[in-house]
């Protein structure tokens, strides 16, 4: 995370955008949801760290 | 903290460059088409050619090594030509370096000139490799050629200022008389070279709890000291600024990972790796299990092996795409394995990474990172 301030947390390192414990449609959603997340630290302005 | 001197050279007897009377230093230069008086910009492109004696900052080297010294063929090259040629530059470069005969090779100083710093790197860092011969260079520190080769090479700190060139060439020359005579060199601050972040075995007076104590006890009196660890420092990135408008941006995905496609086509090292790849995601709405791999040695890659749209979420950025959300995603990834990787190398393959983002047009990335 080192000088970036567009950091969007995953779910774990073993998947980071999924989930191996839910059913693949949930799973889908929650991949959804982070780059949501991630979309929405670009499009918005972030101070330098 | 710097503990290193020219370790390669303590196998040799030390000789005192003041006691080789007859002793002519001969010097090959390198320059830039700027310093080398061909031309600006303009004359970016222009290839390698070789001058007879010293050119520009050359004259003034030679002046501050003394009397002995004589640059006995500079060799000018435009920073385009150099950067895009390199191989075949360093190639040439290195055949009349060898005719010349020199005992010394010094290249710029290049201050932020990038090309100039990449090429002047390079070719130093060759000549010191294949035919064994000290090299002294000048960046200042963002160059990106420091990044490159600070490990490998004495890079004098020259400052972003060219108007600093006598005293860069001070510090170059008295560098370099040391390198070629094998006498020893100082640590970074005392002689003006940028930190190699290599570490020497030294003796020293008090044990390592002395040093800490008294380390502490300055601290807290707020009385200056000088720590023996210092921590990797990581120049300051501007913040790219937000995007406007995300229904027109063209977003690429981009991994440390280690996603690859079966049999790994790039030889993509699971660990240190020096290499990434580009991979074509184009008509495809779903990553699939049998055409990927992971070659990264750092985390449980089962789950990704199992469904490798957890680590590159194809699938979702598709949908996004279709609905409008963004405007296009890229029809490539970009995968490489973050994993026991030095900092030269990860910072080498973020430039060339984000070399090839630009080139291509790229609005944004999403980056996933295990």
């Amino acid at each position: 995370m080192v000088g970036s301030n567009r950091t969007v947390l995953g779910n774990g390192i073993v998947h980071v955008v999924g989930d191996a414990n839910v059913t693949p449609e949930q799973e889908k959603e929650v991949r959804r949801k982070l780059v949501e997340k991630a979309l929405e630290a670009l499009r918005s302005e972030r101070e330098p760290s | 903290m710097e503990r290193w001197s020219n370790a390669q050279h303590s196998d040799t007897p030390m000789l005192q460059y003041s006691n080789l009377k007859e002793f002519e230093m001969r010097i090959v230069h390198y320059l830039n088409q700027f310093f080398g008086g061909l031309g600006g910009e303009e004359k970016a492109g222009a290839p390698l050619e070789v001058r007879e004696g010293a050119v520009g900052p050359g004259l003034l080297l030679e002046q501050l090594l003394g009397s002995n010294a004589k640059v006995v063929i500079t060799l000018v090259c435009g920073d385009n030509y150099a950067v895009e040629n390199q191989e075949a530059m360093i190639g040439s470069a290195l055949e009349k370096i060898r005719e010349a005969k020199p005992d010394l090779f010094v290249a710029g100083p290049c201050f932020q000139a990038g090309r100039y710093g990449m090429a002047a790197g390079a070719l130093s860092s060759a000549v010191q490799k294949t035919l064994g011969l000290p090299a002294v260079t000048g960046m200042s520190e963002e160059n990106p050629g420091v990044d490159l080769y600070r490990e490998t090479l004495y890079i004098i700190d020259s400052g972003t200022n060219a108007a600093g060139m006598r005293d860069v060439l001070g510090k170059m020359s008295n560098l370099a008389a040391k390198l070629v005579s094998k006498a020893e060199i100082g640590l970074p601050a005392e002689e003006g070279y940028l930190t190699r972040g290599l570490i020497r075995d030294q003796f020293v007076e008090q044990t390592a709890a002395q040093r800490l104590v008294d380390m502490v006890l300055a601290k807290v009196k707020g009385e200056p000291f000088e720590s023996e660890m210092v921590p990797t420092a990581f120049a300051p990135i501007p913040m790219p600024p937000a995007l406007k408008d995300l229904s027109k941006a063209k977003v690429m995905l981009i991994t440390d990972g280690g996603l690859v496609p079966k049999g790994n086509p790039d030889k993509i090292q699971g660990s240190a790796a020096t290499r990434w790849g580009s991979y074509k995601i184009e008509g495809c709405d779903d990553l699939k299990a049998e055409d990927y791999e992971i070659s990264h040695g750092g985390y449980d890659p089962q789950f990704v092996r199992q469904d490798p749209d957890r680590l590159v979420p194809l699938d979702a950025m598709r949908e996004l795409e279709r609905e409008g959300v963004i405007g296009k995603l890229h029809d490539e990834f970009i995968s490489t394995s973050g994993l026991a990787n030095p900092l030269s190398n990860t910072r080498r393959m973020g430039r060339e990474m984000a070399e090839r983002v630009k080139q291509l047009g790229i609005d944004a990335v999403i980056l996933t990172s295990t």
